[in-house]
């Protein structure tokens, strides 16, 4: 072990453990995300849906250009049909975390994950548009 | 490196070839040889014929890694039967990004980045290489970069242990009688 220490350059050294850090800093990162419990779906900036991420269900989101099927099944949230041309809707796979998103711009659909009961997103006094 | 028959190469011209194409061949080895260990993932190789690309970086100078590292690539492939399938060209993205920083780093710091340093720095480049590609030719989500921070513990430890490996078969080489003499040379200077 101390043969190999001094096998290694301050360089090497300083090398090896930036990279460390790196890797777990975003090892941390990604254990710090926290899990949602509510999917919230809007077309035109209006709620048309909210289910709890825990219950398997499918639903049909009517929009301007048809409708959009979102699924939830085993925690995430996914879109499986949509009728706009590009599909990056369903390309963007699925979702559970909180703060994720699902977008269908053409079909004007966003679909949100929200962490659910414990309201930070509801602390305003009050929210005018 | 053209040579014609008109002018003889030098004793170091020829050595250095000779030398070049067993590493070469020792790296195809090694390539093909990983290829049939059991894996946890199919990311996860050892890179264990990156120190032969290492031992052409500190012996000779970055063309010879270059040379080194892409004819394995291509002839390791090329034994495996995976030559243009997205293995190969996962293999090829990461092995050019993992040299390309390794010559780099060995140019800028030639005094202060030893190879255990240079073989971390490849690992990364290789797992970034990698990534990069496969994110943008298999898998377009961003979900798989939730997997780069434990592709990149496991690229670390690989490469401590072959900068160790290549470090410890460099002085191995060093002290062999085929390059004693360059190291006589290099001392008289």
């Amino acid at each position: 072990m101390k043969q190999f220490w001094a096998r290694m350059l301050p360089g090497d050294r300083v090398v090896v453990l930036s990279l460390l850090l790196v890797a777990v800093g975003l090892i941390l990162l990604q254990l710090g995300r926290a899990p949602g419990r509510t999917v919230v779906a809007e077309v035109d900036g209006k709620v048309v849906f909210t289910a709890p991420l825990a219950s398997d269900r499918q639903v049909s989101l009517p929009g301007p250009l048809g409708t959009t099927e979102l699924q939830i099944a085993q925690g995430q949230a996914r879109i499986i049909a949509s009728p706009c041309p590009n599909k990056v809707c369903i390309r963007m796979g699925a979702v559970s975390d909180r703060g994720e998103l699902l977008a269908c711009v053409p079909n004007r659909l966003l679909v949100r994950i929200e962490g659910g009961d414990d309201h930070e997103e509801s602390s305003y006094d009050l929210l005018s548009r | 490196m053209t040579s014609s028959v008109a002018d003889p190469p030098t004793l170091p011209q020829a050595r250095r070839k000779v030398f070049l194409a067993l590493f070469t061949a020792l790296a195809i080895a090694l390539h093909t040889f990983e290829f049939l260990l059991p894996s946890p993932t199919p990311w996860f190789r050892l890179g264990m014929a990156n120190i032969l690309t290492l031992v052409a970086l500190f012996l000779f100078d970055g063309r010879a890694a270059w040379t080194l590292a892409l004819t394995r690539i291509g002839v390791g492939s090329l034994v495996l039967g995976q030559l243009l399938s997205p293995g190969f060209f996962l293999s090829l993205a990461g092995g050019v990004t993992a040299t390309a920083l390794m010559t780099l780093f060995h140019r800028l710091f030639p005094r202060r980045l030893g190879p255990i340093g240079i073989s971390t720095l490849g690992a990364f480049g290789h797992a970034l290489g990698q990534m990069t590609l496969a994110w943008w030719l298999l898998v377009r989500h961003p979900g798989i970069w939730n997997l780069f921070p434990y592709l990149l513990l496991a690229a670390l430890l690989t490469g401590v242990l072959n900068g160790l490996a290549a470090d410890l078969l460099l002085g191995m080489l060093r002290r062999h009688r085929a390059f004693a003499e360059e190291r006589a040379g290099a001392e008289l200077n």
